[in-house]
C-alpha cells in the first residue's frame, strides 16, 4: 500500500513538473534535431537530465555532439572556427571566454523575451554583454568565498596561542594579510597546511587578478597595455610567494586547479579554503571528513580595502549558423529557467536569477538546513556588491598563458616578484600589439 | 618532350596503378604539411580566420630565433628524448634476454609485458600524477610509512624530480615496445653460433657481448628509430601531470607548441615552432637510421 502510495505520488510530481513545462510554452518543433555542444562534468550535468522533459514538451530531439570539459571544449570550438564547421545551434559558454567566439557567435538580444531577461541579475547580464551585444545567457554564477574548519578556530587552545604570537583574535581572516598568518599558524605538515591555492593555467591566473585588485592595481591600463608589474602587483603575487617559500601550503600547490583544491579541503588537509559555491554542499556532507565543521564567510579584503572577486559565469550561446533559431532559444531558455537553475542552486550552485536566490534560501531555512542558508546569504553579498570580471576581451586567455608560468616561476623563488611580472608584462605587450590595441 | 610523353606511354600500367597511392599521399600528407608551411608565415590565429591571409614573413620565426623559452623547451625535448630512449632500450633489452629465458608460461608474460601499451596515454598521465602528489600520493604516502623520509617530496613541483617523474612515467609506458621488438629478435637469432661459442669455451658475458647484442642491433635501431617518431604521444602524459610546469620546469616541445596553437589560438606561430622542431625529428631519424645500416653490414645483411 505505501509502495503504491508513494508511486502515486512520484508519478504526480513528475505530471506536475511536466505540466509545468508545457505551460511555459517552450513552442512547438515537431521532428526537428537539435545540434549542441556542451560543458561536461559531475557538476554540470544534472541539469542535462531535464533535457527529456524539454524535448516531451517541444517535439525536438536534442543531439548532444560533444560533453567535454570547459577546457577540450575549449580547443573543439576553436577548431571549429578555424574549419568553419558550425553545424550546431548552441554551445556551453562561459562569459570570460565568450569574446573568444565572436566569430561563431549569434547575439540573443531580441531573441531572449525581454521579460524572461528582467529576472536575471543585471550584474550577470551586464558580464554576458561584449561590445553592447548579449552573447550568452547566464546559467550559474562563479565567485569565491572563503571556507574553514569551524573546530580549528574555536578551539580555545588555537585561541591563545594564536593571540600570544599575532597579538589579535584568532577568528576566520577578515583581510588577506590575516589569511597568510593564521595559514602559517595552522600548518602542521605534512598532515595539515594553512591553505592551498590554484597554482597553474587560469586559476593562479584568476587568483593573482583578484589578489591585484584588491591591492588596488590593474591588469590593463585605459590604453590596453599592461599594468600589472606595478607595485600592487609585486604585493599581490608576493602574498603567494610568501606562503610557498614558508611552507604554509603543500609543495604541489603550484600543480593543483580545482578538483585539487576541493578534495583536498574536503579531506581536512588546510585549514581553509577559497572556492566557488559548487562545493558548499559536498564539503559540509557525509563524503566529507570536515562534514558538520564547515563554516563561511565573504573573502578577505586585501590591502585597499577592497574584496577579491574574480567571477564569470558559465552561459549557453547560439551559433550564427544555427538553421532554427527559435528552437535554439527555446532550450537556452529552457535551460536557464527557474526551475533549472533550482535543480542547481540545491547544490550550492549560484543561480542568476534573481527569484532563485530568494526561493532557495526559503526552501533550505524551511529544511532548517542554517549552513546552506548561510552559505547562500554569504554568495549572495558577494555577486552582488564584490563580484568582477576579467577584462571581457578575446585575448583573457593568451593574457593568462603569459602570466602563469611567471607567476609560478615567483612562487617557487626562480626570479622575484617583480622581474618575472615585467617578463610576463612584455609577452603581454606583444599579444595586445598583435591583436592591434596599440 | 617526346621522350617524357614516350616514358609516359610506356610505363602507363604502372603509373595508373600507382596513382591512386600517389593522390592519397598528395592530398593526406602533403596538402596539410603545405598549407601548415604556410601558415608559419602568417599571422594565423584560429579564432580569428580572416588572419589566413595575413602575410607576416619571417616574423614568426625571428621571434622563435629570439625567444628564449622555446629554445629551453627545445634542449629539454633533446634530453628527454635521450634518457628515455635510451633507458626504454636497456629496460626492454632487460626484459626481453628474462623473459627469453622462461621456459613454461612465456605467452602469458609476454601478454602481461603489454599491458602498458594498451592503456591510453591520458590514463597513464593520471596514474603517475596521482601516484607522485605530495599529499596523496602513494609513492610519498609510503615513503613517509615506512620512514624514509618525514617531509613530502615535491615529485611534480622540484626541477628534477619533476622530469624524473615524468621520465619515468613515459618509460613506464613504452619499454615493452622494446622488449616486444628485442624478443623477436631474440626468437629469429640462430642458435649455432651461440652454441659453437660456448663449445670454445666463451663466458656468457663474452657470448652476448660479441654474439647477440650485435645480432639484436638491427632490432634495436628498428625500435629506436619508431619510438623516436611515435615519442610525441608522451604529450598527453606530460600535459596531465604537469602541464609543462610548474614555471616551464617540465615544458617540452609538444606542450608549448600545443598550448600556443590551441590555448592562445596562434596557430600561425606554433607552426612554425613545429616547423623548426621537425629539423629534431628528422635528425633522431637519420641517425637512428644510419645506425641501422651500419648495424645491418656488421651483420652482413647486405
Amino acid at each position: 500500500m505505501s509502495k503504491r502510495f508513494k508511486t502515486s505520488v512520484l508519478s504526480l510530481a513528475a505530471l506536475t513538473v511536466a505540466g509545468a513545462v508545457s505551460a511555459s510554452d517552450y513552442g512547438n518543433f515537431d521532428g526537428y534535431t537539435l545540434r549542441v555542444k556542451l560543458i561536461g562534468g559531475a557538476q554540470y550535468e544534472p541539469l542535462y537530465t531535464l533535457i527529456p522533459q524539454w524535448e516531451e514538451a517541444t517535439g525536438a530531439k536534442v543531439d548532444i555532439l560533444s560533453r567535454k570539459s570547459h577546457f577540450e571544449l575549449d580547443r573543439e570550438m576553436k577548431q571549429d572556427i578555424a574549419s568553419g564547421n558550425i553545424d550546431y545551434c548552441m554551445f556551453s559558454n562561459h562569459t570570460n571566454f565568450a569574446p573568444q567566439y565572436d566569430v561563431m557567435t549569434q547575439p540573443l538580444d531580441g531573441l531572449i523575451a525581454e521579460d524572461t531577461l528582467a529576472a536575471f541579475s543585471p550584474l550577470v547580464i551586464e558580464h554576458a554583454t561584449v561590445k553592447g551585444e548579449l552573447f550568452s545567457m547566464p546559467r550559474h554564477s562563479d565567485v569565491s568565498n572563503m571556507y574553514y574548519v569551524k573546530s580549528l578556530y574555536e578551539d580555545a587552545d588555537n585561541q591563545a596561542k594564536f593571540k600570544a604570537e599575532y597579538g589579535y583574535d584568532l577568528t576566520p581572516p577578515a583581510t588577506w594579510a590575516q589569511a597568510s598568518d593564521q595559514a602559517k599558524f595552522f600548518t602542521d605538515a605534512p598532515d595539515r597546511y594553512g591553505t592551498h591555492f590554484a597554482g597553474k593555467d587560469e586559476g593562479i591566473t584568476g587568483r593573482f587578478y583578484e589578489m591585484l585588485v584588491a591591492e588596488g592595481g590593474a591588469l590593463l591600463n585605459d590604453d590596453m597595455s599592461p599594468a600589472f608589474n606595478s607595485p600592487e602587483g609585486v604585493a599581490a603575487l608576493n602574498w603567494f610567494v610568501d606562503l610557498y617559500q614558508a611552507k604554509a601550503v603543500p609543495a604541489g600547490t603550484t600543480n593543483y586547479v580545482w578538483d585539487d583544491l576541493g578534495l583536498g579541503f574536503a579531506a581536512g588537509a588546510v585549514a581553509f579554503n577559497l572556492d566557488w559555491g559548487g562545493w558548499a554542499a559536498y564539503f559540509n556532507g557525509d563524503d566529507s571528513k570536515i562534514g558538520g565543521d564547515v563554516g563561511i564567510v565573504l573573502a578577505p579584503t586585501g590591502s585597499s580595502g577592497k574584496r577579491t572577486g574574480w567571477s564569470g559565469s558559465h552561459s549557453f550561446s547560439m551559433t550564427k549558423d544555427c538553421d532554427n533559431q527559435e528552437a535554439a532559444t527555446s532550450l537556452i531558455t529552457f535551460l536557464t529557467s527557474h526551475d533549472a537553475q533550482m535543480l542547481e542552486a540545491r547544490a550550492g550552485i549560484l543561480p542568476t536569477r534573481t527569484q532563485v536566490w530568494d526561493d532557495v534560501i526559503a526552501e533550505f531555512t524551511a529544511d532548517g538546513n542554517e549552513y546552506m542558508v548561510e552559505i547562500f546569504a554569504v554568495y549572495a553579498e558577494s555577486m552582488a556588491n564584490h563580484a568582477f570580471t576579467p577584462p571581457l576581451i578575446a585575448e583573457w586567455g593568451e593574457i593568462s598563458n603569459a602570466l602563469w608560468p611567471r607567476l609560478q616561476a615567483a612562487i617557487l623563488g626562480d626570479k622575484t616578484a617583480q622581474d618575472a611580472l615585467d617578463e610576463a608584462a612584455e609577452d603581454v605587450l606583444e599579444v595586445m600589439e598583435d591583436a592591434g590595441y596599440l | 618532350m617526346s621522350r617524357f610523353r614516350r616514358t609516359i606511354r610506356e610505363n602507363a600500367v604502372p603509373f595508373a596503378l600507382i596513382s591512386p597511392a600517389i593522390l592519397v599521399i598528395l592530398i593526406v600528407v602533403l596538402l596539410p604539411l603545405l598549407f601548415s608551411f604556410y601558415t608559419s608565415f602568417s599571422n594565423y590565429k584560429l579564432i580569428r580566420p580572416d588572419t589566413l591571409w595575413d602575410w607576416i614573413g619571417l616574423r614568426n620565426y625571428e621571434r622563435i630565433m629570439g625567444d628564449w623559452d622555446f629554445w629551453v623547451a627545445f634542449g629539454r625535448t633533446v634530453l628527454f628524448l635521450t634518457v628515455a630512449l635510451n633507458l626504454e632500450m636497456l629496460f626492454g633489452l632487460g626484459l626481453a634476454l628474462l623473459v627469453n629465458k622462461i621456459t613454461y608460461g612465456q605467452r602469458t608474460m609476454r601478454t602481461i609485458m603489454m599491458f602498458p601499451m594498451m592503456f591510453s596515454p591520458i590514463l597513464v598521465g593520471f596514474q603517475f600524477k596521482y601516484l607522485f602528489n605530495d599529499t596523496i600520493g602513494l609513492v610519498n604516502n609510503a615513503l613517509q610509512a615506512l620512514g624514509i623520509t618525514h617531509e613530502a617530496i615535491p615529485f611534480l613541483v622540484d626541477r628534477w624530480w619533476a622530469f624524473f617523474s615524468i621520465a619515468f612515467a613515459e618509460i613506464w609506458m613504452s619499454t615493452s615496445i622494446f622488449a616486444i621488438l628485442i624478443l623477436a629478435g631474440l626468437f629469429a637469432m640462430p642458435k649455432d653460433p651461440v652454441e659453437a661459442a660456448k663449445v670454445d669455451g666463451c663466458s656468457n658475458w663474452q657470448v652476448f657481448r660479441h654474439i647477440t647484442l650485435p645480432f639484436l642491433m638491427p632490432f634495436i635501431y628498428i625500435a629506436m628509430t619508431i619510438r623516436s617518431l611515435d615519442v610525441a604521444r608522451a604529450y598527453d602524459v606530460v600535459d596531465v601531470m604537469t602541464g609543462g610546469g610548474p614555471a616551464g620546469r617540465t615544458e617540452l616541445l609538444w606542450t608549448l607548441i600545443a598550448r600556443t596553437a590551441y590555448d592562445d589560438a596562434r596557430m600561425g606561430r606554433a607552426n612554425a615552432m613545429a616547423y623548426v622542431s621537425i629539423l629534431l625529428s628528422i635528425f633522431f631519424t637519420w641517425y637512428f637510421f644510419r645506425k641501422l645500416m651500419d648495424a645491418r653490414k656488421h651483420l652482413g645483411a647486405f
